[in-house]
């Protein structure tokens, strides 16, 4: 009888333990990636040096000529190189400079990141699938992650990524760092918290791309706000560029076209009608 | 004794293990499954699917913004947009990027049900958690939306997600034909989103907008056929847009890269800012 009694109480502990343990494991299995992530440091791709040329991206050296072609039009206030002047999206890598705050929402099957203000948005697909064969090349690519547990404690801690399937036009940062025009971009990332901190969130990222002479790996880092405020960032609001043809413009007093350089032409008007001259004054 | 013993360890376990189960499921079963890609059923012309696109759709407006409508209908007709936000790549906003031009993901969580549409991008909020209404709340397209899931069918499984959108900016229309909301942005939108009773398939988003554009209310159903297989392609709107803004007016810029007039005998920008002197 005590026996009995014995193997009921075991049995039940166990099974309930087992319960407790499965509910919990389906909570915990994923990481609290919730709140508003924004970045910590400046705005060029790599943080840890100085934006422009000492950046050092390993480009080959046609695409570094590129490069410098871009820094010089931008030192001469051209911005025709650059897609997000046009409101263009960055895209991957670029989007995950965070210009604006990130929200990373984390399902079993999907991780979404999007990229407030200018809503850029990604899936980052972990439900085990290979990669699509009749998928449209996009700005953010299509990513495929796969969660890991380097704590061995039953709860995932890094997500690692790849993204494939790219569309131009992309740039790396703001300064004009090209990708290959052929946009066969492989981005691999290792997204995880810090450590040591659970309210920052590092993400390794490294772009392998025709366009370097080897894979480029930065670390990017985000800080976390718990109970966020989230802005809105109308890009064609605030847009000061007007590109029309191959030529960039500004936006200035009253709306009206002016010019981003010295001596710049102003547009062809050749499609509107020309106004009619002024009738000629007849002799008295 | 042992056989009963164990026929009672047998029941115990099965009994919890069935609780277990259910536990876990109820974790799951708790929101309702909208996963996949939804598309909208009905025309795009119109926010009311019911009725054809312009003046059929027939909001309640009061005198003075049915005036303003068919301004917007005139300058449509004469061939310009300059009423539609979108033509500059400006968000829709709240109500009329529920019309889901493009595909709509919905991700159901506990404290946020987001929505997001393939057209550019365009992203809500819905917050689930009880909330009130911020004190601060910035003003934006989407505008800010507090929802509450209900049980509609007594089955244990939230069916019906009702939410209240405020806090919103213009500029918005309802349509490409630009059916207008009051200049003050002081609309509030109500839905109620679920999944038909017969056809799980199908999504209903009954709209409401109270706005001092109209006279009353204007109630109206969307729905949208999901797509398991999802396959999303991005539409950006700034990489095909060939319309530019300069000044007040509107111009398109032409294939081989020339401005050029959006309608008959527009006047050209004015180039005050260039120097055009001969040399």
């Amino acid at each position: 009888m005590r026996y009995g009694r014995g193997i009921w109480a075991i049995t039940a502990s166990v099974v309930l333990a087992t319960a407790l343990s499965g509910a919990r494991a389906t909570d915990a299995k994923f990481p609290d990636w919730e709140g508003q992530w924004a970045r910590t440091e400046g705005a060029q791709f790599d943080p840890s040096k100085p934006p422009g040329l000492p950046q050092k991206p390993p480009l080959t050296a046609e695409y570094q000529a590129i490069w410098e072609a871009y820094l010089r039009e931008s030192d001469a206030g051209g911005q025709n190189y650059n897609p997000q002047a046009r409101c263009i999206p960055g895209g991957m890598p670029r989007m995950m400079i965070a210009y604006q705050p990130l929200e990373f929402i984390v399902t079993p099957a999907t991780t979404f990141v999007v990229v407030s203000g200018r809503n850029e948005f990604r899936r980052i697909y972990t439900d085990g699938r290979d990669w699509p064969h009749n998928v449209a090349p996009s700005l953010s690519g299509y990513s495929i992650g796969h969660w890991s547990d380097d704590g061995g404690d039953g709860r995932y801690t890094m997500l690692e990524a790849e993204t494939r399937n790219f569309r131009g036009p992309r740039l790396i940062d703001a300064s004009g760092i090209p990708l290959d025009q052929d946009n066969q971009t492989v981005v691999k990332e290792r997204i995880h918290l810090d450590k040591a901190d659970a309210n920052v969130l590092r993400d390794d990222i490294t772009v392998v791309d025709n366009a370097l002479t080897r894979p480029w790996t930065v670390t990017r880092s985000y800080h976390r706000v718990r109970n966020p405020t989230w802005v809105e960032d109308v890009c064609d609001e605030g847009n000061q560029w007007v590109f029309i043809g191959g030529e960039t413009y500004m936006r200035g007093p009253g709306g009206l076209l002016m010019p981003t350089a010295k001596d710049e032409p102003p547009p062809d008007l050749k499609y509107f009608k020309k106004p009619e001259a002024p009738p000629k004054a007849q002799a008295q | 004794m042992h056989r009963a013993s164990a026929i009672r360890i047998a029941a115990l376990a099965g009994v919890l293990i069935a609780a277990t189960i259910h536990a876990g499921a109820a974790g799951d079963m708790t929101y309702p499954d909208w996963e996949g890609q939804w598309l909208r059923i009905g025309g795009g012309g119109g926010l009311d699917p019911a009725k054809p696109a312009g003046r059929a759709q027939q909001p309640p407006f009061t005198p003075e913004y049915q005036a303003i409508w068919e301004a917007h209908l005139a300058d449509s007709q004469a061939g310009g947009q300059r009423y539609n936000p979108q033509i500059h790549c400006l968000p829709s906003g709240m109500p009329r990027m529920m019309m889901a031009y493009d595909p709509m993901e919905v991700v159901v969580t506990p404290n946020t049900t987001y929505v997001q549409l393939t057209y550019d991008n365009e992203f809500r909020r819905i917050y689930t958690d009880g909330r009130d209404w911020p004190a601060d709340m910035e003003p934006s397209f989407a505008g800010y939306s507090i929802g509450k899931w209900i049980d509609q069918g007594g089955s244990g499984r939230y069916d019906v997600l009702e939410v209240e959108t405020r806090g919103l900016r213009g500029p918005r229309v309802f349509d490409g034909l630009g059916t207008p909301m009051h200049e003050d942005n002081q609309t509030i939108i109500k839905e109620r989103i679920g999944l038909d009773k017969s056809d799980p398939n199908v999504l209903h988003n009954e709209i409401t907008t109270i706005d001092h554009a109209f006279t009353r209310p204007w109630t109206i159903t969307r729905s949208y056929s999901r797509d398991r297989h999802q396959l999303w392609v991005e539409n950006i709107c700034h990489v095909s847009n060939q319309y530019r803004i300069i000044g007040d007016d509107t111009f398109m810029v032409s294939m081989d890269g020339y401005l050029m007039p959006l309608r008959k005998g527009q006047r050209p920008p004015d180039l005050r800012y260039f120097d055009q002197s001969e040399k």
